[in-house]
């Protein structure tokens, strides 16, 4: 008796490498990595925040170091990717609206723009006069 | 037919990519590079006073909470696609239960402040 041999499809470990559109697609899929990497930067914060003044000064410390910096600077730059990317594939994941898609990509990314703005503002204003 | 239980996560994902889309540049900003060099931003903003005012008040609770477990939510989901994708890797449901116990830590932290 011989054995189930299931065929299958021969393919690259970098398939994606080749095609810029696959490209696009998985610098949109890496970008969850970042965003991963930063939900947890921010409860570790909490974490050191919960155990008092002297823990959190430690972590402020941390985060105005070269390492913390370019980790965020990474972080921001996946923030931008995702929104521009979440914004591009949003026309074709949502229901139909009739609007062109082009306004519906262009809107988003005014909207997510604003929405980043108005959280600096809200931490000046959250600074400066509280 | 068994219900799939893959509706519930697809929220969350598509909860958590929207809020990371619209708000997310700006916390990195604020958390992570303004507010710790002081530029633009005071650092004032997220020295301990603010931060813990911020995280003990209970509308502060809720909006770091949904915030943070939403973008939580979403990257695992994303990661599990892409390591299937580019890796050929299953690693959904480990993300998913590392998704889990990282909210729950996150509620706990939360509540102790």
């Amino acid at each position: 008796m011989s054995e189930i041999r299931i065929y299958r499809r021969p393919m690259a470990a970098r398939w994606w490498a080749r095609n810029p559109t696959y490209r696009r697609y998985m610098a949109r899929e890496a970008s969850s990595f970042l965003l991963f990497a930063y939900a947890l930067t921010l409860i570790y914060g909490l974490w050191r925040l919960g155990q008092g003044q002297a823990a959190y000064d430690g972590w402020l410390t941390w985060l105005a170091s070269t390492p913390a910096l370019l980790l965020h600077l990474l972080m921001l730059i996946a923030m931008v990717v995702h929104a521009v990317t979440w914004f591009e594939v949003a026309p074709k994941t949502m229901p139909k609206t009739g609007l062109p898609e082009r306004a519906i990509t262009l809107g988003g990314i005014a909207a997510a723009a604003l929405g980043s703005l108005f959280v600096v503002a809200l931490a000046i204003w959250w600074g400066a006069w509280r | 037919m068994k219900r799939s239980n893959e509706p519930f996560f697809w929220l969350l994902f598509g909860a958590g990519g929207m809020v990371a889309a619209l708000i997310g540049a700006g916390l990195v900003l604020v958390t992570g590079l303004l507010g710790p060099v002081n530029l633009i931003v005071p650092g004032r903003a997220i020295d301990y006073a603010h931060a813990h005012a911020f995280a003990a008040h209970p509308l502060g609770k809720l909006a770091l909470f949904g915030v943070i477990a939403l973008i939580l939510w979403h990257s695992v989901h994303r990661m599990g696609e892409v390591l299937h994708d580019a890796a050929h890797i299953g690693a959904a449901v480990p993300l998913r239960i590392v998704a889990l116990l990282a909210t729950l830590a996150l509620g706990w932290i939360l509540l102790a402040i």
